[in-house]
C-alpha cells in the first residue's frame, strides 16, 4: 500500500463528534497539501486513566499507539474527548514526541472559554484543527517558533490558542517542506 | 527564546525526566538528564549545562545540597527548583540560596514557558555583563597584571609611585615575566596616559634599521629611503617609549640614545635640523647589564641614564602562589576567545602546574593554558591535558664537576629505563657490575 505512505491517519478515540476528524483532515489536505484519511474509531483509552488525577496519561496512550499496527500511515493523529496530562503539567491540549509517528489532540478543554462560558462551534473546530496541525508539525520535527503569528508558536492557554493563526510562518513552512522531502 | 539552551533535568523519577526531555526537545534545546545529584555533578564536569531543573526531594544528595554545590562550583549556571505542594518553605530557602525560580508540580505549560522566558532574559543580561566587564578590563590595563604574592604586591605598590615621576626606568627579569605589562601599567598610571605608548623590541630589529626606526630619516638619506619617515622618538611625542631587550643594542646606538636622553633632541638621518622630543623611557632587559659593563659591551654612562629607577620582575617559580590566579585569568580569557566552555582546572592539575618550573614564565603558562583549552574535550582541565609540559631539566653548568655530571647522567638514564639496570648499562655502554657499583657509590635510588 505504497500510496498511503504519505497519508496522515486521523484516529478518533471513543465518542467524539464525527465532524471533528473531518475538519482536521480537511485542514491537513488544504493547508499542508498532504493526504489525510479517517481511521475507524478506537475504544476510549481507559487503560491510561490516572486514578489520582482523574485525567488520561498522554504518554501511556502514545506508547500504546507505538505498538499498534497502523503501518499504512506516515503519521497518525489521535483525537480524544478526555482530559490529557503529562506528568509535569496540569494538562495538555495535545502531545507528540518530537520527530515521532503518533500525536494526540484533546478536545476536552477546547469546548468552552477559560471562564466556562460557551463558544460558537466554529471556534471549537478551529481550535481542534490548530492543535492537530501544531502537533503534526512536531511529528515532522518542527520546533516551537518564536513568531507569534505562526502555528508552531507555543500556546499555553486558550487565549493564546485563539490568537494563533492556522498557518505556519515562512520559516516553519520551509522547514516543513524540507522535512517532507526527506 | 531565540537562543537554544543546554538544559539538564535532575530528578529521581524517570517519568518526570522524560516529560521535561520531550518538552524541551520541542524547542530544540540540548537536553540531558540525571537521576541523582551525584550524577548531575559528574555530568557537569564534562558538559557545561546552562540551566538545571532540580527536584528538591531526591534520595542521597537532595536538591538543596545540589544547588549549593552547583552555585559554588558553577556560579553562572541557572538553577530552577521543582517542588511539590507542601514544600514551599524549602523552595523559598532555595531561592535565597541562588535558585532563579521554582515550579510547583504539576504546573501549567504556560508557567514553564514563563520560567524559560525569564531564564532566557537572565542569560542575555549575563552575557551583556560579561561583555562590558571584558571591555572595562581592557581599559583598566593595570588589572592585566595578575598576582597576590608579596613580590607582586610590592610591584603593585611601586607602580603608582614611579608612574608619577618622569625618571627613566629599567625593568629586569627573565623572559616572559611580564615586563611589557608592567611598563604599560606605569604608562597608564602616569600623566602621559593619554599619549602614545610605543614598544620596540631592540633584539628583534637589526642595529642598522634601529637607528632609522628610532630617529626617522629624510627622503634619499640612504638607498631605499624613498620617503621621509618620522622615527618613534618623534611619533611618541609626549608619551612613553618602551625599549625591550635594551642589552642587545650596539655601543654606537647607546651613544646616540644617551645624547637624546641628555639633550631631548633628535636629528633625523640625512637631516641636520634637530627636533625637540619629549618622552619617558622605560627599558627592559633579561641580561645582567652590570656584567656587560664589566666585559665592555655596555656603556656605563648609558646604563646610569636608563637605570634611574630599577625594578625587578620576579620569575614565576619565585611566586608560585600566583599560579592559580594566573590560571583562572587565562582560563577565562581563552574560553571566551575560543568560545569553548572550559572553566575549571582540577586540583591535581593545579598542583602539577604549581610544581612546574616555568622557564618561560607567565608567557609559557599562558601558552600552556591556551593549548590545553583548545584541545580539551571536557570543561575541566586535568593532568593529562598538560602532558606536553617537559619535566624540569638540570641546566648545564660550567661550575659542575665531572663526578656530578656523571652522577646526574646515570640517574637520568636509569629513570628513562625505569631502573632496569641491564637496559641502562646497555645505553651507557658499560657493564652491569660497573653500573651497580656506580649506583652504590652515588647512592642513587629510584622514585618510590
Amino acid at each position: 500500500m505504497d500510496s498511503k505512505k504519505q497519508t496522515i491517519g486521523i484516529l478518533p478515540f471513543g465518542e467524539i463528534p464525527e465532524i471533528v476528524p473531518k475538519i482536521i483532515a480537511g485542514n491537513i489536505i488544504a493547508y499542508l497539501n498532504l493526504l489525510a484519511e479517517i481511521i475507524p474509531p478506537a475504544e476510549n483509552p481507559d487503560y491510561a486513566l490516572n486514578g489520582k488525577r482523574l485525567q488520561y496519561d498522554a504518554g501511556t496512550i502514545l506508547m500504546n499507539l507505538e505498538s499498534s499496527c497502523l503501518n499504512n500511515y506516515e503519521k497518525v493523529i489521535g483525537i480524544l474527548d478526555v482530559d490529557l496530562f503529562v506528568p509535569i503539567f496540569s494538562h495538555v491540549f495535545g502531545e507528540a514526541k518530537q520527530g515521532g509517528k503518533y500525536a494526540l489532540v484533546s478536545l476536552f478543554r477546547l469546548k468552552t472559554n477559560p471562564d466556562g462560558s460557551a463558544i460558537p462551534s466554529s471556534i471549537f473546530y478551529e481550535r481542534g484543527a490548530k492543535v492537530a496541525l501544531h502537533e503534526l508539525g512536531h511529528l515532522y520535527n518542527l520546533f516551537h517558533c518564536e513568531d507569534k503569528r505562526c502555528l508552531m508558536h507555543f500556546s499555553g492557554g486558550l487565549e493564546d490558542l485563539d490568537e494563533t493563526p492556522l498557518y505556519f510562518c515562512r520559516y516553519c513552512t520551509a522547514f516543513f517542506k524540507d522535512a517532507l522531502l526527506r | 527564546m531565540d537562543k537554544k539552551l543546554s538544559i539538564m533535568v535532575v530528578d529521581d523519577e524517570m517519568i518526570i525526566r522524560e516529560s521535561f526531555l520531550h518538552w524541551f526537545e520541542k524547542y530544540g534545546h540540548v537536553v540531558g538528564t540525571a537521576s541523582s545529584g551525584a550524577e548531575a555533578l559528574e555530568k557537569l564536569e564534562t558538559f557545561p549545562f546552562e540551566v538545571l531543573f532540580v527536584d528538591i526531594k531526591m534520595p542521597g544528595m537532595d536538591g538543596i545540597e545540589l544547588l549549593e554545590r552547583v552555585k559554588a562550583d558553577y556560579p553562572d549556571t541557572i538553577v530552577i527548583i521543582i517542588t511539590a505542594y507542601g514544600s514551599i518553605e524549602t523552595a523559598v530557602k532555595a531561592m535565597k540560596m541562588g535558585a532563579a525560580d521554582y515550579l510547583l508540580k504539576p504546573f501549567k505549560p504556560e508557567q514553564l514557558s514563563l520560567v524559560m522566558e525569564k531564564v532566557s532574559y537572565q542569560k542575555k543580561l549575563a552575557s551583556r555583563y560579561k561583555y562590558l566587564k571584558g571591555r572595562l578590563e581592557q581599559v583598566t590595563r593595570f588589572d592585566n597584571i595578575i598576582g597576590q604574592s608579596p613580590a607582586m604586591e610590592k610591584i603593585f605598590s611601586l607602580i603608582p609611585d614611579i608612574a608619577l615621576s618622569d625618571s627613566s626606568i629599567l625593568l629586569t627579569g627573565e623572559t616572559g615575566t611580564g615586563k611589557e605589562l608592567v611598563a604599560k601599567a606605569i604608562h597608564a598610571k602616569s600623566r602621559r596616559a593619554n599619549l602614545p605608548f610605543i614598544a620596540i623590541n631592540c633584539g628583534a630589529v637589526p642595529d642598522s634599521l634601529l637607528g632609522s626606526e628610532l630617529f626617522g630619516h629624510q627622503k634619499g638619506a640612504f638607498t631605499g629611503a624613498t620617503h621621509s619617515r618620522k622615527g618613534y622618538l618623534e611619533v611618541v611625542s609626549g608619551g612613553t617609549l618602551f625599549l625591550d631587550e635594551i642589552g642587545e643594542i650596539s655601543p654606537k646606538m647607546q651613544i646616540d640614545l644617551l645624547r637624546v636622553l641628555e639633550e631631548k633632541k633628535i636629528t633625523k638621518i640625512g637631516n641636520s635640523q634637530p627636533i625637540e622630543v619629549d618622552f619617558r623611557l622605560i627599558s627592559a632587559t633579561r641580561q645582567d647589564l652590570e656584567k656587560k659593563i664589566a666585559d665592555g659591551s655596555f656603556r656605563e654612562d648609558f646604563f646610569y641614564r636608563i637605570n634611574v629607577i630599577k625594578t625587578e620582575i620576579p620569575p614565576l617559580r619565585d611566586r608560585r602562589e600566583d599560579i592559580p590566579y594566573l590560571i583562572q585569568h587565562f582560563l577565562e580569557k581563552y574560553s571566551q576567545e575560543t568560545t569553548k566552555r572550559v572553566d575549571h582546572v582540577s586540583v591535581h592539575a593545579i598542583k602539577l602546574l604549581k610544581q612546574y618550573d616555568w622557564p618561560g614564565n607567565v608567557r609559557e603558562l599562558e601558552n600552556a593554558i591556551e593549548r590545553a583549552v583548545v584541545l580539551s574535550k571536557s570543561r575541566t582541565l586535568e593532568i593529562k591535558d598538560f602532558s606536553f609540559l617537559q619535566p624540569p631539566t638540570v641546566p648545564f653548568s660550567r661550575t659542575r664537576s665531572l663526578l656530578e655530571m656523571e652522577q646526574e647522567h646515570i640517574r637520568q638514564i636509569l629513570e628513562e629505563c625505569t631502573w632496569n639496570v641491564t637496559k641502562a648499562a646497555g645505553v651507557l655502554n658499560i657493564n652491569r657490575v660497573t653500573l651497580h657499583k656506580k649506583i652504590k657509590r652515588y647512592n642513587l635510588k629510584g622514585k618510590t
